[in-house]
């Protein structure tokens, strides 16, 4: 209060300064809003721009044959069919592996994830994995899965060092969904007489599905478009033949489209510009697929339990 | 009640199981990415010199390597520890031969004791395998004049092979006169080639008048001393500037390739986190429900467009642009390097930072925007003062996850950065600049490039495999630093 009045003592119009302060206060206010609205609509624009380009240069290469047939004269022309076989062949039996697995996982750290010392440790473990790039997961499975278990570069190798990519996520994700079941829940299943796990199974993870299933599909989507994992341990570019679907062919590697794009660039013009342009366009739609029935699963799925 | 308790322990076993299989996993990635990285340290050091017995104006005098008279001492990966008739390496010829082809002779021979020495295998270059860091080499090199030179003087040159760098050599390496031929009167010499890797010494003539009487001249030794074990002079040389794998001296010095990842990272960053900021400040206070209903899907589209194709994106245009715009100034041809780079690395990573942020900010209660909006604070203030400093443990986190997931894309930086190792330069304005378009190449597109052609369980494979090591410490250092701060964010909300 005494400093105050030392201050208006001073013969300083406080009210001229208050008004100018006002000002500059009020044209950064506006400054900064706009700045922040143009910025949101510029990375509109980007995505908007990037999703265009793709399409309009891949949309003229795509027809049923680019889509079905396998390559023809040395990669020059045909189509990508046998690596759109190997990309799903990968994928579905990664989500065999890893569904079980990562929630599970992701059970054990919600019940016990903060039990004691060491499964804190293991949860930031997980944690770490989960932001743990892909090329060292690649590293990994040359190591285990390829060398060390003999496998070969194969469908297994590859499927093995997938499931481990996605596996950190897939247990995050489960753990965040299950901790977000509200807690009455729990309670009113336990005081109803059930067991732990009965009231697990039957009322939390029910709740809990939506958020899981949507952290599986988005994890696997984007261990679709990840050539890294796959790098090593399960790919092979030149492939003229239809993908086989048998025992014998596990043991073999498999063409996939992440990797196709990869080396089309290490080995520039063995494939043209447009079927490249076709094969970005057709990975694209393939990982939107799979995130658009993660929206479906996850709207049908709220729809059903609520 | 026994069917409720069998569903029990189905499900608690099938959750241990899973708990298992998880920490195996964490165990075996540490495990493994650790003990592969044991055959980097069985490798060996290549060296390799060119000696050669020039007249005083010699015309090779400064390109050694174009000198046929000139010997190659060299422990390299063609060479072996017995010489037969079809190896690669010239005998010497006879003494009347040699007297019609070159007035100035140096020899070499498999042995490595002066004792050892024999007129008949005298070899003009000697080939050996490369050794550990911790054993030493020794090469026994003679100097001679034939009688029909007639000058008063001759001069010992040396250089480094080809692509050989002493300083990249974990030895001591010195060039020794061991025995003074009879009637020449000389101090004696021992040169540190480290010191000195290239130069020239003026000795006098000694002739040599028969085949046997070319063991009485000049005798050198070019000592090859180890100074340090095989594992410190492989992490020794893992943190010196130049990869170089293939070459014949192979060089494993990750420095450009660490660098080139940090630039790549911190250029990246430096676009994408006030972009990224502003965009989740915008949709997290401003945007109206619709706008976010709209923009939350858009997001997602692009945080699942695969970096394969954004590499390819960038490739096809980006990098044109790059090229036309700064790099021409350098007069480079492609615009691949690190801006490009930088420039998609910001697109793949600017969906994570924006939607990761923008949870941070909206978990921020809005008691505390109420409250800031009563004390009469503009938007801008409210934001600068209030809701930023509230949601700061959650920004963290979600900025260093996505520090950690730029540092490790591989496919964006193996299509877009050029692919040749070099060694960024700040030392003026123009060289900064140059250095922002020059093709760089970072850890993990090496890994990529590398591991397709590498043989398995060599020492390359294993420093592919120490570079991978690298990148996981760098990148679980950050997760787990942002793993603090997301669990603190939970707390103080």
């Amino acid at each position: 209060m005494r400093q105050a009045e030392v201050t208006w003592q001073m013969g300083i119009n406080w009210d001229a300064l208050a008004a100018r302060r006002d000002r500059v206060r009020q044209w950064r206010n506006i400054l900064i809003t706009r700045l922040f609205g143009s910025v949101g609509l510029l990375t509109t624009l980007l995505v908007i721009g990037l999703i265009t380009t793709i399409a309009y240069k891949g949309a003229q290469t795509l027809s049923w044959e680019f889509l079905t047939q396998p390559p023809r004269e040395g990669m020059s022309a045909g189509g990508i069919g046998p690596m759109i076989q190997g990309s799903i062949l990968l994928m579905l039996g990664t989500l065999l592996l890893v569904v079980p697995l990562g929630v599970f996982g992701g059970i054990c750290l919600a019940e016990y994830g903060e039990h004691s010392r060491i499964m804190r440790l293991m949860h930031a473990s997980v944690a770490a994995l989960a932001g743990t790039p892909p090329i060292v997961y690649g590293l990994f499975g040359l190591a285990i899965f390829v060398l060390k278990f003999g496998l070969g570069v194969s469908v297994l190798a590859g499927w093995f060092t997938l499931t481990l990519f996605s596996l950190p996520v897939i247990a995050l994700t489960t753990e965040a969904a299950l901790k977000a079941v509200p807690q009455e829940l729990v309670d009113g299943g336990l005081a109803l007489g059930l067991s732990r796990w009965q009231t697990l199974w039957r009322i939390a993870l029910p709740y809990a599905l939506p958020n899981i299933l949507t952290g599986i599909i988005l994890s696997l989507s984007r261990a679709a478009g990840e050539a890294t994992p796959v790098l090593f341990t399960a790919s092979i570019y030149y492939s003229s033949a239809q993908t086989a679907f048998g025992l014998e062919s596990l043991r073999q590697p498999v063409a996939n489209l992440p990797y196709y794009l990869a080396e089309g660039y290490r080995q520039p013009g063995v494939v043209p510009e447009h079927l490249i342009w076709g094969a970005c366009l057709t990975l694209i739609i393939f990982v939107l697929l799979l995130n658009f029935s993660a929206i479906l699963v996850r709207s049908r799925a709220r729809r059903r339990y609520r | 009640m026994w069917r409720t308790r069998l569903f029990d322990a189905l499900v608690q076993g099938a959750t241990w199981i899973a708990g298992s299989v998880l920490i195996l996993s964490i165990v075996a990635v540490f495990y493994y990415l650790f003990t592969e990285s044991r055959y980097a340290f069985e490798r060996t050091f290549p060296v390799g010199f060119r000696i050669a017995l020039q007249p005083p104006n010699s015309e090779y005098k400064d390109d050694l390597s174009m000198d046929p008279t000139a010997s190659l001492l060299a422990t390299h990966r063609e060479g072996t520890d017995a010489l037969d008739e079809s190896e690669e390496v010239t005998r010497l010829p006879s003494h009347a031969e040699l007297a019609s082809m070159q007035p100035l002779v140096t020899a070499t021979t498999q042995a490595r004791e002066p004792h050892q020495l024999d007129p008949q295998a005298l070899f003009r270059d000697c080939l050996r395998s490369p050794k550990r860091a911790d054993q030493g080499e020794r090469f026994l090199l003679l100097a001679f004049a034939m009688p029909s030179y007639s000058g008063k003087t001759m001069e010992l040159t040396w250089e480094p092979d080809v692509s050989f760098d002493p300083a990249f050599c974990p030895y001591e390496l010195r060039l020794r006169l061991v025995r003074i031929p009879e009637g020449v009167s000389i101090r004696p010499i021992v040169i540190d080639l480290k010191q000195q890797p290239r130069g020239r010494i003026t000795l006098p003539v000694w002739e040599a008048h028969s085949q046997a009487d070319w063991l009485n001249g000049y005798l050198f030794e070019l000592e090859i001393k180890p100074v340090t074990s095989n594992t410190w002079a492989t992490l020794a040389e893992f943190f010196k500037p130049d990869w170089a794998p293939t070459i014949l001296y192979a060089r494993f010095g990750m420095l450009p390739l660490l660098l080139a990842t940090l630039l790549i990272t911190l250029l990246s960053m430096g676009f994408a986190v006030p972009l990224g900021l502003a965009a989740a400040v915008y949709l997290s206070e401003q945007a109206s429900p619709r706008v976010r209903e709209w923009f939350k899907p858009i997001l997602e589209i692009l945080a699942a467009i695969p970096t394969v194709v954004l590499g390819y994106f960038g490739v096809m245009l980006v990098a044109p642009w790059v090229q036309q715009t700064v790099a021409s100034a350098f007069q480079l041809t492609s615009g691949r390097g690190l801006l490009a780079t930088a420039l998609i690395m910001t697109v793949f990573i600017l969906p994570t930072i924006i939607s990761l942020s923008e949870d941070a900010l909206r978990a921020v209660p809005s008691s505390l925007r109420d409250g800031a909006e009563a004390l009469g604070l503009t938007f801008a203030e409210r934001v600068r003062l209030v809701v930023l400093p509230a949601a700061r443990s959650g920004i963290l986190a979600a900025l260093l996850l996505a520090t950690a997931r730029v540092m490790g894309e591989t496919m964006i930086v193996w299509i877009l950065s050029g692919g040749t190792p070099t060694m960024p330069d700040f030392s003026s304005l123009t060289a900064a600049l140059g250095t922002l378009v020059k093709p760089v190449r970072g850890i993990p597109d090496t890994i990529a490039i590398e591991m397709g052609n590498v043989e398995f369980e060599s020492p390359h494979y294993g420093h592919l495999f120490l570079l991978g090591l690298t990148l996981f410490v760098l990148t679980l250092a950050i997760n787990l630093i942002g793993f603090m701060y997301r669990k603190r964010a939970q707390v103080s909300l």
